[in-house]
Order: C-alpha cells, then structure tokens, then sequence
C-alpha cells in the first residue's frame, strides 16, 4: 500500500482535471458524483494507510513514498516524497473525512449556483494541496501545499466576485498570509543555510546535534511560526478570517474552521522537535496562543452574524491550540485540533442551514425561534455548541480539559488562567448565538418567514454525521486512559496519546516530560470541576440573557467601551486600512511620481539639453563655404599647436 | 512554405543546425520581400510558418543537447576576417539554449497574437518580425564578440521601427528613447570591445579564446562598467527603466511580448557570458552595489507598478521588479542563484509575455487598456478569466507554476550571499502578489459596470492557440523545473568555476598591490563564504 500513497493527493487532483476542463459540460449531477467521489475515494485509500500503519510496530510507523526529484540545484535537492507517519495518519482522516461530508453537503448547499463546475474544481484542488501539506517530507513541498491551501482560500472567500465585499475579503486573505508566507520561506533558507537540507528528518537528525537555545534554531522556530499566525490566523495576522465567512459557508466550514487553518498548529506539532529545541519560541507560540485566545473570544461576545461569532470562535480555538502547543502539550493541541475539526465544522454547516432557511440572512437579530422549524439543524447545532463549550461527555470536553490540566500541570499558571476565562466566554457567546438563533419569539422578516423550511437531506444527513463524532469522539480518543479509563481503574496513555507517542517521544524526552498520567480525583478533579463549572456558568448566563426572556435586543452589564472595543473587533481593521491603505497607497504614489518627474526628468532633462546643444550647432552649418573654410584653418592651427606642444615637452 | 523548408534544409546542409535556427527567420524575410503586398494573408501565413518552421528546427537543440556537457554544443566556426581575429563562431550552451527557445517558442505565437490586430503596412510589420526574431537568436547563439555586436545592433532597428511605426500615440517618444538609450550602451559596449581586443592580448574576438586570456585586474573595473552599463539599460535595471514603461506602453503587442520576454534577457545574458567570466575581480567589487540596485528595483517597481492606471505599465513596471530579481540571483554567484536567475529569465519571458499577449487581447476588444475601463470580465470571458488567473498565479510566484521554482532559487541563492539580501528581496514577493491581485480584482471581479464590457467575446480559437502552449509551459516547468535545471547545471558550474579562477589568478597576481576597489569590497564578500561554511 505504501507505493500507493501518492493515490490520496492524486485523486482530488482527477477531480480538478475533470470538474476543470470539462465541467462546463458536465451535468450538476455529473460534476457532484465527481467532485464528492474522488474525495470519498481519497478517504478510502487514507483508511488503507491508517490500516497498513496500525500493523506496524510502535516504532516503525513510518510509510514514505519518493515520486520524483523536483528540484535540484547545487547541494540543494528538493524531492516530491510523501511521509505518512501517525501525525500525518491522523491528519489525513480528518481532512478527507470531514471534507467528504462537506463536500456532500455542498451538493445541497451550492444547487443551482452558475458557477457549479468552479466551485467543485476549487474545493477538490483545495483537498488536494491539504493533503500534499499534510503528506509532504521536506520543507519545500510542504510549502507547495501551504500556498495551494492559501489559493484555494482565496479563490473560495472570493467566489462570489461580482461582491466587492468577496473579492476584498479575498485579496485581503492572501495579502496577509502571504506576509506570514514570507517569514515561513525564510524560514526555509536558514533551515537549508544550517543544515545543507530541507528534508524534515534529516533537519531533525541535524538539529539533535545542537544545544538547547541555539539561535538558529530559534530563529528558524520563530520564522516558521510566522507562517503558522497568518495561515492559523493568529494576532496580529489574524483580520483576514472574519473576512472570509464571505465565501460559501460549506467553505468556511472546511477550510476556515476544520482544516486549513489548523495548518499552523500541524506545522508546529510536525516540527515540535525542533521547538522542544527552541525554548523561546515555545514560549512565544504560548504567549501568541493565549493573547488570540482571549482576545478573540471578547470579540465574540458581541458579533450579530452568525458566521463571524463562529468566525471568532474559531480564532479563539485555535489560540487554544497554540497555548497548548506552547507548553508542550502537543497531543493534547493535535486532539483539540480534532474535535474541533468536527464540531466546527458541524457549527458551520449547521449555520450555513439556518442561513438557507432564512433566506440568506446572516444577522441574528433577525432570526429567532427557528428551533421548532428546522429541527434537525437545532439539535446538531445544540450538540456542537455543548461540545465546544465542554460539557462532559462531549468531545470538546476532553481535548479542552486535556489543554488545560496539562497546562496546570506542566507549571504554565498563566495559560491555565487564560484558558478557564476563554472557557466562560466561550460557553456564553456560543449559547448566545443559539439562543438568539433558536431559542425565543421569531423576529424574521415576515416576508421570509412562512418560507422557512428544513434543508434537504443531502444537507441534514452530513449535519448528524458531523454530530455523531461531535459527542463521541473524545471519549473515543481518550479511552482507555483518563479520565474515565482511571474510573474504571485503567492506567497509561489515552489511544491518540498512544498513538502519538512515537512521533513526540524525542520531543518529551528534550522537555523533560511525559504526557501526565491522569486522574479522576485529586486536583485532576478539581481542575474538572472547574472548567465543568465555568462552561456551565457561561451557558446559563447566556440562557438567562438570551434564551428566557428574549425581549428587545440591548447588550446590558457591559461597559459602553469595553463593547465597543469588542463590537470594533478592537480597532485592528481601522490601524491596517491606515497603515496599508492610507499610508502604503501614499508610498506607493510617492514611488510614482519619484519615477516620473525625478528618474525619468533626468533622462528627459539630458534628452532636452542634447537637442539644445544640438540645435545650437546646427546654427554652425550655414552653407557658406567662407565659414567652413575659416572652421578649418582654426581647426589646423588649434591641432597643429598642441602637436607642438606636446611635442615640444 | 516547401520553398522555406528546401532554403532550411539548404542551409542546414551548407553551415549547420545553428545557423539554420538563426538565419531561417532571415530567410523567411527575405521570400517575404518579393511577395505581392496585397495578399495579406499569404504574407501572414508565411511569416508564421517560418517562424514555427524555425521553432521545430530548433527542437532538436534541446532533445539533443548533452546535458553532461559543460561547454559550447552545436558548434560552428569559420574564419571571417582572420587578420582580426574575426570568425563566424555560433554555439549554445546551458545558459543559451533555453533563451535559443524561448525565442523560437514565443515569435510564432505573437506573430500569431498580431494577426487581426496589425492591419496597417502588414508586409513590413512581418519583415521586421522576422529580423528581430534573427536577432535576437544571433545574440544567444553567437560566440565571437563582434559577430555578436552585429547581432546586438541588427536586432535594435526592427524593434525600433515596431515601436515607431505600429505603435501608440506617443509612439516616436518611445521609439527614440528606446533607441537612444540602447545606442548609449551599445557604444560603451563597443569601446569595451576594444579594449578588450587590445589589453588582454589576445588579438581576437573570439569569446572562448578571451575567457582562456585573462583581462588585468586595474582595467577590469572601468571595461566592467562599460559593459554593465549597455546591459543595465537593456534588463533594465533602476535607474536605467524609464525607457521600458514608455516602449511597453506605446509598442504593439508582438512587439511587447518580444521586448519583455526576450530583449530584456540579453541585458541579464551579457551579466552571465561577459561580464562575470570576463571580470571577475570587477563584478566581486561591485557585487553589492549591483544587489543593492536590484533590490531597489525589486521594491520600487513592485510599489510603482501597484498605483499603475494601465495595465500595460503595470506589467512594465513588474518587469523592473523581476528582473531585479535576476539580477541579484546572478550576482548571488552561486548554484542557486545563478540556476534561479536563469531559470527566471525563461519565467518572465513565458508569465509576462502571456501577460501582454492577455493585455493585447482586451486591447483589441476595447481599445484601451486603463484599468478602470475593465470590471467584471470573468462573467463575460469565463475562458479568458482562467487563463489570466493562471498566468497572474504564474507571475506572483505560485508554487506548481514556474514563477515560483526561479523565485525560490533566486532567494535561497541571494540569503546564501548575504541573509540582508534575501529577506529584503522576499518582502518583494507580498508586494507582488498586492499589486498582480489588486489589478486582476479589479479587472475581472466586480459586477460589469461599463456597458461596453457587457458583450465582450471570449477568447476565440486562435487566441486560445495563442494562450496554451505558454499555459503548457507554465505547467511544465513548474511541475518538472529539473528538464531545465538539468541543462543549466553544468555550464553555470563552470561559470562559478571560471569567476572563482579569475579572481584567485588576479589575487596570485597581484598579492603586494591589490586594486583599491578590490580591498573595498572585501566585506561583502566575506559574509558569502561565512554563509557557505555554516554547514555541520
């Protein structure tokens, strides 16, 4: 089978071939079977690859395929390998899993939209440069695959075009992870200028060799990590993802909740070798975690779109992911990264339907009620709100309880703090957007509102498949070890701990720890308590505020400018307009009008004085013979008298 | 077009396979000159088919070039002027042979691109495309410096008559401009020339004869100047460019295309051929303030391309920024840098040709090309939409397109030289993608604001017989850059290998006096060999 890794990635590709050139003659239905199928098949083959790593040893995990040399130059070789290893293995489910389902839902979603073809091109080349990201093994690959992911982005938020509001959002996402993109490619020429390669393991190999704190090392960490914040969307790189809910929602579900943006917390977990290396960077990575944790889940609290609270919540998640990462609780961000991946992408499916019921309103002061009308979307949306919020025995429960007791654990107060404020809030601006959405008297347009209606099945049937993993997956990946493997007196590693273990261990070993065995009672369980408690406390104000009694729509108990911090997403989209727009734009023109009137009037300037010279001796051609005859006998004596001169010395 | 092919395979025959690439285009003029005026389209499908004629009979330079080999292939050389030292000496190597065929790939496509859109003295317009096209394959293939130099100037009327006669209506400006600042550096260049033949001794032109015969290192400096300078004005380098935005904007769009894809290397390909080999202590003197002035134009054209209201200026103006980073790849003087520079001279002829190709094709619809006439067009032209969004991919350095492998190699080689270089010139990447993104969305997304864009046909079958073989190639050498870096790999070897001899000879020299500019610079380069060895 591992001769047929390449099979993932190439079965996305086919769709692109197809839905791509000949998708303007394709039927719609032609073009779902396809575009959904290759992502099916691509599933597929990804099991056979777990399945065919699962026989192996622990320690021998490791599938590798070379397809051919891409570039050679030098010392510098660049291969197309694919790597599968249990990170990649796991990452691999994920995103042909949960794509699949979105793509299958897409087919309700995107129905009778002119740019079908285009939509289901783009979304397969996006799988497909997801996968080679995943898959790659070596640096250079992994960054075709992290601006593949990037296009696709773009393409997508801007697949509406004829929006200026689309287009915008667009550009304004790839302008800013390419600034990220930047940091990460330089990243790569110090990787090659240190260790004469870009191969991941090799790069390992090298940098065992060197000491703790190396500044290369850390250099290297911290510019790779720039790449993470803009793909991840971490501060300051993070305007551009609020902007992206203007593309399809399914999109927002898989590239901007699920998959894409988790890139950076891949990057990082596949490099942690290199941060266990790097102390500093890790507390970096910690630091930027927790501040976008924080800070993104207070913009949250106050956003009207449905999308942008999700928006913001995934920011804040994924700030979660990096806090964990930071303190070296690398199986513990990949298992967020996972159920994550499943109950926001359900949360975002689950707004796309309600988007659909309402006839394409976005604002939830203009929704209400809607639980007894579109069911199905209630209750797996209910489900995914109480999985991110961290109710037990919910998925989200135990990936956040793992970051967080971790983070206690390992000594790292601060991050445990943050996280138990992010909980709060979570727990209230998720309930707030079910209240607002579901809960209370309808305020829907009333033009729009006998036509509320259910969506199709091919959209309800992926919301219950989202929804299932939603509360089961975390007991899954957490059995046999804690919390509940404890209560039933069962010791050692969680499965994706266990599974993990080999891909981490040189990393653990470096940071002096083990993933900490768990326990029900002792502070384990106070430390559950707690989150259980806070996560509670959240819902019920959130209930309190917006479910009970729904009445008119103020903010109350705020203070007037921390709202409007909040509401103002905190002012970053007003300093870039000044600093990018206002002030660029002015550079830019300054650059222009330096080109023309100063490089350019000097050449004009030389152009002007030649032609007046010129013309003044033209002046000297006056066709009378006396004057050249006077113009040569000058002439010989001038020549004859420096001969003499010179001579004569 | 059987009376092309007999004067091909009769050429083939009398000399060889060089001269048969280079003069075919000659002949094709020549068959040209005595043919009725009035049957455009007859002169049309001639002048194509002996430009495509020309492109298959340049292919066996590739399928047969020995990609083991360092030095010239597919040699040709008789004496011309023996007393001079003058010889009739053709020849390509891995630094010429792809630029052989990015001239014979892309003449047949903008002569093909200029079918409807020239319609005014069409007879002349194909005599002067096809002498370009002789031109230019000249100057990569000739090895003897004044055959070359006759090359470099034959190739300078046609390019100005193109500009002059079936350009724009600023187009005498731009013709003049274009010309005056190419004679400038033509003769410097030809002073230089001289120099040449009189200081090293060599009593010959014949380039391999001058590389074996060293030039002294206190006259380097100023022939090394000489030569940047008539090169700087071609690539063109800041603050050399103004004549470029002029020429691109006034030209017609075969003569754009060429110009960008083509003209402008011979600037970079006289950096590799003769001013590296042949002044090595000089161009390590004057390394850094060359990088420097790369990364100006790197910068400074990407800022001044963004608030460009035509798209014909933007697309100059990121040649400037390109270009820039040839340069520095080149004067990184390493593997990378070096295969990087070449490999994106090739990148920039087939992203920024197809861009003009693209303009060209809007222009023909709508009779300008200002930025803020355009919006929406992916509605209307879906075809065109994809084939404009490919090459803007291209162009912004997407990795999988070839943009990005020439990109990379360029940084990785100019961060090798000095870490300063390869961050600053990085920075040029996001200005890139700013200013190609904002143009493309404001050309093409949007709704159709201007009535005159509602009923724009798409692309027809010829333009797409245009547009496809540079989409291929844009594909083919992003995925497979090796076919490419393979073929280069050993020349540009012996090139680092022939500048690293000049200098340790200058140095074994001249140990008690080394030149003053020499000493001065001594702290660049000295950052390249701690970058190299920091390796375990």
């Amino acid at each position: 089978m591992h001769e047929l890794i390449w099979l993932v990635p190439a079965l996305p590709l086919l769709g692109v071939l197809i839905n791509g050139l000949l998708g303007s003659r394709l039927s719609p239905r032609a073009i779902s079977v396809v575009g959904c199928g290759v992502v099916g098949l691509a599933a597929l083959a990804a099991l056979g690859l777990f399945a065919e790593l699962t026989a192996l040893p622990p320690h021998t995990r490791v599938l590798r395929q070379v397809l051919y040399t891409w570039i050679a130059s030098g010392n510098f070789r660049a291969e197309v390998a694919l790597l599968v290893d249990p990170l990649s293995a796991v990452m691999l489910l994920v995103v042909t899993g949960v794509g699949f389902l979105i793509h299958v839902y897409s087919v309700g979603y995107m129905h009778g939209d002119r740019g079908y073809a285009r939509y289901f091109t783009y979304l397969n080349l996006f799988t497909f440069s997801m996968l080679v990201l995943v898959l790659a093994d070596n640096f250079l690959l992994l960054y075709v695959g992290w601006e593949g992911v990037g296009l696709c982005s773009y393409l997508l938020i801007g697949f509406w075009y004829e929006r200026d509001s689309a287009a915008n959002a667009g550009k304004k996402a790839f302008i800013t992870t390419r600034i990220g993109d930047v940091g990460f490619a330089v990243g790569i020429f110090l990787v090659f200028a240190t260790f004469g390669t870009v191969n991941i393991r090799e790069v390992f190999d090298a940098a065992g060799r060197l000491p703790v704190g190396d500044a290369a090392l850390t250099a290297i960490t911290l510019l790779l990590f720039l790449g993470a914040v803009g793909k991840s969307a971490q501060l300051p790189l993070h305007v551009w993802l609020p902007d992206a809910m203007e593309g399809p929602t399914p999109v927002s579900a898989l590239i901007h909740a699920a998959t894409m943006v988790t890139a950076g917390v891949y990057l990082v977990a596949r490099l942690s070798l290199l941060y266990a290396l790097a102390p500093v960077s890790l507390a970096v990575v910690a630091a930027v975690g927790g501040i976008t944790a924080v800070f993104a889940a207070s913009i949250g609290l106050t956003q009207n779109d449905i999308k942008r609270v999700l928006a913001y919540s995934t920011l804040s998640q994924l700030g979660y992911m990096f806090a964990a990462l930071g303190v070296g609780a690398w199986t513990a961000a990949i298992f967020h990264l996972m159920t994550h991946g499943f109950f926001k992408g359900l949360l975002f499916l689950g707004s796309g339907s309600v988007i659909h019921a309402v006839h394409e309103e976005q604002d939830m002061r203009k929704m209400g009620g809607l639980a007894k009308k579109i069911p199905h979307t209630y209750w797996t949306m209910l489900i995914g709100a109480v999985a991110i919020a961290g109710i037990p025995p919910l998925a989200g429960f135990f990936s956040k309880d793992e970051i967080l007791g971790e983070a206690y654990k390992l000594g790292f107060l601060w991050v445990w703090a943050i996280g138990v404020v992010v909980a709060i809030m979570t727990a209230f601006y998720m309930f707030r957007l079910i209240g607002l959405t579901f809960w209370g008297e309808s305020r829907v347009d009333t033009a729009v509102e006998p036509r509320i209606h259910e969506s199709p099945r091919v959209m309800t049937v992926p919301l219950w498949l989202l929804a299932i993993p939603s509360i089961v997956l975390g007991l899954f990946l957490a059995w046999p070890g804690p919390p509940l493997g404890s209560l039933f007196g069962m010791e050692g590693p969680g499965l994706l701990a266990g599974w993990l273990e080999p891909v981490y261990e040189h990393g653990f070993e470096l940071l002096g720890h083990h993933e900490a065995e768990f326990a029900i009672f002792g502070i384990d369980g106070v430390l559950i308590l707690i989150s259980v408690a806070v996560a509670l406390g959240g819902m019920l104000a959130a209930w309190r505020l917006f479910g009970v009694e729904i009445g008119p729509l103020q903010r109350r108990g705020a203070p007037a400018q921390v709202n409007r911090a909040s509401l103002n997403k905190w002012w970053f989209d007003d300093l870039n307009h000044l600093v990018f727009i206002v002030i660029g734009g002015r550079v830019a023109a300054f650059a222009w009008w330096f080109d023309a009137k100063v490089v350019d009037g000097i050449v004009n300037g030389i152009g002007a004085v030649t032609r007046r010279s010129g013309g003044g001796l033209a002046r000297v051609q006056t066709g009378h013979v006396q004057n050249y005859a006077l113009g040569i006998a000058v002439g010989l004596i001038v020549m004859a008298g420096s001969y003499l001169m010179i001579a004569g010395r | 077009m059987l009376l092309l092919a007999a004067l091909a395979a009769v050429l083939f025959r009398l000399a060889g396979l060089l001269t048969a690439v280079v003069f075919l285009p000659l002949v094709g003029a020549g068959v040209l000159l005595f043919a009725d005026r009035a049957r455009e389209q007859t002169l049309r499908q001639t002048a194509l088919g002996a430009s495509a004629l020309t492109f298959l009979l340049s292919l066996p330079l590739y399928f047969r070039f020995d990609a083991g080999l360092a030095g010239m292939q597919f040699v040709e050389r008789a004496p011309w002027i023996p007393q001079w030292g003058i010889a009739y000496h053709l020849g390509v190597d891995g630094i010429s042979l792809f630029l052989v065929l990015l001239t014979t790939f892309l003449t047949p496509l903008a002569l093909l691109a200029s079918w409807s859109a020239i319609t005014a003295r069409v007879k002349e317009f194909l005599i002067c495309m096809l002498l370009l096209e002789t031109g230019m394959l000249g100057v990569f293939a000739a090895l003897d410096l004044f055959l070359f130099y006759i090359f470099w100037e034959a190739m300078l009327v046609p390019m100005y008559f193109l500009i002059g006669v079936w350009g724009g209506p600023q187009r005498i400006y731009a013709a003049v401009k274009f010309l005056l600042y190419t004679m400038a550096g033509s003769l410097l260049m030809l002073v230089g020339l001289l120099a040449l033949y009189f200081l090293t001794g060599a009593r010959s032109f014949d380039l391999l004869e001058l590389y074996r015969a060293p030039v002294p290192a206190a006259a380097q400096t100023w022939l090394f100047l000489a030569f940047f300078l008539a090169f700087a004005f071609k690539v063109p380098m800041f603050p050399f460019h103004t004549w470029l935005p002029d020429a691109h904007v006034e030209a017609p769009t075969a003569g754009s295309v060429l110009l960008a894809a083509v003209l402008l290397k011979m600037g970079t390909y006289g950096f590799l051929r003769f001013s590296l080999p042949l002044f090595p202590v000089a161009a390590e003197a004057l390394t850094p303030l060359i990088a420097v002035l790369a990364l100006i134009g790197i910068l400074y054209g990407a800022l001044v391309a963004m608030v460009q209201p035509d798209v014909k200026s933007l697309v100059a103006y990121s040649s400037v920024s390109h270009l820039g980073f040839v340069v520095l790849g080149l004067f990184a003087l390493n593997p990378q840098g070096l295969q990087g520079g070449l490999l994106q001279m090739l990148n920039h002829g087939l992203s920024t040709g197809a861009l003009f190709l693209l303009v060209g094709i809007l222009y023909e619809r709508r009779h300008t090309r200002l930025i803020e006439e355009f919006g929406g067009l992916s509605r209307v032209m879906p075809a065109f939409a994809a084939a404009f969004l490919i090459v803007t991919l291209s162009s912004i350095g997407l990795p999988g397109l070839n943009g990005f492998v020439g990109e990379f190699l360029i940084l990785l080689g100019a961060f090798r030289q000095n870490p300063t270089y390869g961050v600053l010139a990085a920075l040029g990447v996001i200005l890139s993608a700013i200013y190609m993104l904002w143009m493309s969305q404001r050309v093409m997304f949007g709704e159709v604001t201007n009535p005159a864009n509602r009923a724009l046909p798409d692309l027809t079958g010829r333009e797409w017989a245009v547009l496809l073989p540079i989409i291929l190639a844009i594909f083919w050498l992003g995925l497979y850059p090796q076919a490419v870096l393979r073929r280069i790999e050993p020349s540009v070897a012996r090139l680092i290998q022939q500048v690293e001899e000049g200098r340790a000879r200058a140095a074994a020299l001249e140990p008690q006096t080394p030149p003053r500019l020499v000493s001065e610079a001594d702290a660049g380069p000295k950052l390249v060999t701690g970058a190299q060895d920091r390796r375990p």
